[in-house]
């Protein structure tokens, strides 16, 4: 493309220029209280997962996880099913693998017409029932390109807020040694047509939480 | 008059009888009235809210060349492209010229204000290159060969039925006309398209200096898509997106999302921050993130209007406002409308050209009400005109008009005499049964109204009777 | 204090005298002395809304010497109101006269907030036995703060049922030369007003801004419509045959 970029200095000027009129002074800043209190995040985490749709399945440790997903899988339609790599998610599946076609992250990139994806999490954020991914968690396309998505997690995961979720990521260099970071919050959506709610669209009709009390 | 304030005038008039499209826009508005409200009630402190949103991006545009630079500084250190186009035409032309260089054929695009209003889509059909709106909205609109009506909601102004009518035309396959079907439709014909493009289009709803991302929103997981699938990315973003930090985005998510939909949070909310790093499964492998200026630093320069460049592009302004809610999107003509649109569009492209969008209003103050991050939308309208008077721009019979009046108003002998005479002639006029005639002196009033009983005694004329002064 | 100048605006004064008239009546019935100072003309809300500040200006300077005497200013409208407290400082910052625009800011008032807020009365005697509705204008709305007041003040009233009108807070789409600029949007909000009205089943609609009321009611008798319009002061004004004006307090 070139190092050309003589906009660059341009804009750069420009914006110096129009910043010499100084701003008006700013009042103070607001009320630290914006969101409400979260009390009891795996509460508050279940009740948000309820509204926007996404199942949340508590087990009281990894074992009983592995036995939900087996479940679950059998529910899904004929088709590879795309896994993130990761030693829990081996044992977890190893039932499963037997009767279903498992691609592993590590064998490349999903297939069009993979029916289902399941990957861990960073961090489940209470506040708005979400799962924070990582580009870590099987890719960018796992958490997306599937009509099924599927969370392994522990409750030891669970963060009250966004505020406390974005600060997790920046710890040991995680913020910059994943390309990307999903914030998934529900089944894909859209009200394009007339306003009204319709769910399942480009992403995931489909996302399950299996939680795990123990963690591994 | 410039041609846009006359084609304004047009077509404000045409959709302003359009009582089917009225309806239409209003069931969806009062609809987002009830959602937001309902959102607004699950934040502690919404207006708390407003002003923490206000107070960052304020902190952004006032040091915006220290912000731009540290983002720009750590995408390339994640191994992305930073380019700063000062004009339209300069991020086209690099967009074409990376999708000439890589051999793009196709190309899925997510929604973006930006990308429309550089024309990009028309630069790379004529380049033989097939472009796929996915956002669902844009898609149909695309099909029809139309702009979007609303930034947010781009099929708005349309049914289930005509929407089936389109695909049936287009898509085929279109088995029922009820949304969850249509939107099936949309879904089968837009994922080959996913996994065959060469090149994802984005736009971005903030640009995170301290992490070196782009942050992009949205319901449908087209953008994560768009981003994930083609072998090359590209972000075109204006430049006024960018916020400081990443934990300012714990405020700004929930307050775009509740102000925009009603939503407590948009479904996806992704950072995408460089191609994919060294052992990542996938991804693309280049990452381009176009900068745009075009006429945003002329409205930096402006101290009074600068904080119009805080707007997140929620469309909640468009939604409150009544001249929007009476003739919709189509009829502003540009890609901004709505109040946003009317107070930043003399700045992206001439006082001259569009200061009718600031008269085009009665001054409500609905949108300074709505809007998220505190910016004092109905007052910038009154400071364009203000702006526009003192360049004259204004018509030479306006000008002549307002100082006769004034000069009437300078004396209140010379005003009571002269608005008795008015007065009279009234009188006389509607007494000969000229009211709504071609020679009422009042037709711009009566053409749709009924005049007021002119009275024959003044307010001050009864008083003194009454009162003796 | 008990002398209030009447600040009756220009349209007022030319075209709707009656509401000045109903003004007056029930401050005085309140036990406020009134008057006039005729001097008065246009407070210069038209240029200035239109961008002509340097033409409203001395308009406005004009305006508050005529008003520096009185120690409390009544207007029954919104924006006008909201002209000289808001935009008379803004207008007249850095001249000489901006000390006096200050001051005559903090003494002016809307004629509904006057009662509420300065007489502290929400009954002032009056009887209206219909069906009402209120229209919030702009101005008083969302620059006064005024949205409670009228109410109060219409459910003081005898015989009146008040009747909530959906998007009683939309513009009526009046906004000063824009009814005429851009008649065909003006009308199309109007329109929207009046099915509001309408539906509400108020026999009539009321509102703190005569501006607004003069616009909606071309449209509804344009439309035929069964709703009239009557500005608050003309409700308030009102009282039975039967002397009802002892109800009032003070």
């Amino acid at each position: 493309m070139g190092d050309e970029n003589r906009g660059r200095e341009q804009i750069l000027a420009r914006i110096r220029a129009a910043m010499g009129t100084a701003a008006p002074a700013q009042k103070a800043a607001a009320n630290e209280k914006i969101i409400v209190r979260i009390e009891n995040p795996l509460k508050r985490f279940r009740a948000e997962c309820a509204a926007n749709n996404t199942e949340c399945l508590v087990r009281p440790d990894w074992a009983g996880c592995g036995n939900a997903l087996g479940e679950l899988l059998g529910e899904i339609p004929e088709g590879e099913i795309f896994v993130q790599e990761a030693p829990l998610l081996r044992r977890a599946i190893a039932k499963s693998s037997e009767t279903r076609a498992i691609r592993w992250s590590s064998q490349g990139q999903l297939s069009e017409s993979s029916p289902a994806a399941v990957t861990l999490a960073r961090v489940l954020v209470a506040e708005s029932g979400s799962v924070l991914v990582s580009t870590a968690c099987g890719g960018r396309a796992a958490s997306v390109a599937t009509p099924v998505h599927i969370v392994l997690a522990e409750t030891r995961q669970l963060v009250p807020d966004l505020g406390t979720a974005l600060a997790a990521i920046r710890q040991h260099g995680e913020l910059f040694a994943n390309s990307s970071f999903s914030l998934i919050t529900g089944s894909s959506r859209t009200a394009d047509i007339e306003k009204i709610l319709v769910l399942g669209a480009h992403g995931p009709r489909r996302l399950v939480v299996l939680l795990s009390e123990q963690s591994e | 008059m410039s041609a846009a304030s006359r084609q304004f005038f047009q077509d404000a008039t045409a959709k302003a009888v359009d009582v089917e499209l009225r309806e239409i826009v209003r069931r969806g508005i009062d609809h987002y009235d009830l959602v937001v409200g309902r959102g607004k009630a699950r934040f502690a402190d919404w207006e708390a809210a407003r002003q923490r949103c206000h107070e960052i991006r304020r902190e952004a545009i006032n040091h915006l060349d220290r912000y731009l630079l540290e983002f720009e500084q750590r995408v390339r250190d994640r191994g992305g492209h930073v380019f700063w186009a000062e004009t339209a035409e300069e991020a086209r032309k690099y967009v074409l010229d990376l999708a000439a260089s890589a051999g793009v054929r196709t190309v899925v695009k997510s929604k973006s204000m930006v990308a429309e209003e550089i024309h990009l889509n028309g630069a790379l059909e004529s380049r033989g290159i097939k472009v796929w709106e996915t956002d669902l909205g844009e898609f149909i609109v695309q099909l029809r060969r139309e702009p979007p009506f609303h930034i947010v909601t781009p099929a708005m102004h349309l049914t289930r039925e005509q929407i089936a009518k389109l695909f049936r035309e287009k898509l085929g396959g279109v088995e029922a006309e009820d949304p969850p079907s249509l939107v099936a439709v949309a879904r089968r014909a837009l994922r080959r398209a996913f996994f065959s493009a060469e090149m994802g289009i984005t736009g971005a709803n903030f640009l995170v200096a301290d992490s070196g991302m782009i942050a992009i929103t949205s319901n449908e997981g087209n953008a994560r898509l768009c981003a994930s699938l083609p072998r090359i990315h590209v972000a075109i973003v204006g430049i006024e997106k960018v916020v400081p930090r990443l934990e300012d985005l714990a405020i700004l998510w929930p307050v775009l999302a509740t102000a925009g939909t009603g939503q407590p949070i948009t479904c996806y909310n992704t950072l995408v921050g460089g191609p994919r790093a060294p052992g990542e499964v996938d991804g693309p492998e280049e990452f381009h993130v176009v900068l745009l200026d075009n006429g945003r630093t002329r409205l930096l320069a402006d101290v009074e209007q600068r904080e119009a460049l805080h707007c997140i592009r929620c469309g909640a302004c468009l939604n409150a406002c009544p001249v929007f809610r009476s003739i919709g999107g189509h009829a502003y003509g540009t890609v901004y409308s709505g109040p946003i649109g009317s107070v930043i569009m003399p700045h992206l492209g001439g006082l001259g050209a569009y200061q009718h969008l600031s008269y085009a209003s009665s001054l409500c103050g609905a949108c300074t009400e709505v809007c998220p991050v505190k910016i004092d939308l109905h007052r910038h309208l009154l400071q364009n005109r203000r702006n526009a008077v003192e360049e004259s721009l204004r018509p030479l019979s306006e000008k002549i008009g307002m100082r006769l009046w004034q000069w009437a108003m300078l004396d209140a002998g010379r005003f009571r005499r002269l608005a008795w005479a008015v007065r009279m002639a009234m009188r006389l006029a509607y007494g000969m049964r000229l009211e709504g005639t071609a020679l009422d002196p009042a037709r711009a009033w009566t053409k749709n109204r009924a005049a007021p009983p002119i009275p024959r005694h003044s307010f001050r004329a009864m008083w003194r009777k009454t009162r003796g002064g | 204090m008990r002398k209030v100048a009447l600040f009756i605006p220009c349209f007022v004064d030319q075209l709707l005298p009656q509401v000045g008239l109903d003004t007056a009546r029930v401050l005085e019935r309140l036990g406020f002395e009134t008057w006039f100072p005729d001097e008065q003309t246009c407070c210069g809300q038209p240029a200035f809304n239109s961008g002509y500040w340097q033409l409203a200006r001395p308009l406005a300077e004009r305006f508050a010497r005529v008003f520096a005497c009185a120690d409390a200013v009544v207007c029954p409208s919104g924006s006008c109101t909201t002209m000289v407290r808001h935009f008379y400082p803004e207008l007249l910052a850095g001249t000489r006269e901006f000390a006096q625009a200050k001051s005559l800011s903090a003494r002016v008032y809307e004629f509904s907030e006057f009662l509420t807020d300065i007489a502290q009365v929400t009954d002032v005697g009056a009887t209206f036995p219909h069906k009402v509705a209120i229209h919030d204008a702009c101005h008083a709305l969302r620059e006064l703060g005024i949205r409670e007041g009228p109410r109060q003040l219409l459910r003081g009233v005898q015989g009146l049922e008040l009747v909530e009108m959906t998007h009683s807070e939309e513009c009526c789409g009046f906004g000063g030369t824009f009814a005429a600029k851009f008649a065909m949007i003006s009308a199309t909000m109007g329109a929207t007003k009046a099915e509001n009205a309408e539906s509400s089943g108020a026999e009539y609609l009321t509102s703190t801004d005569p501006s607004c009321l003069l616009h909606i009611d071309g449209i509804l008798r344009r439309r035929h419509s069964p709703v009239r319009t009557i500005h608050l002061a003309g409700i308030l004004a009102r009282t039975d045959s039967a002397g009802s004006e002892t109800r009032a307090t003070k």
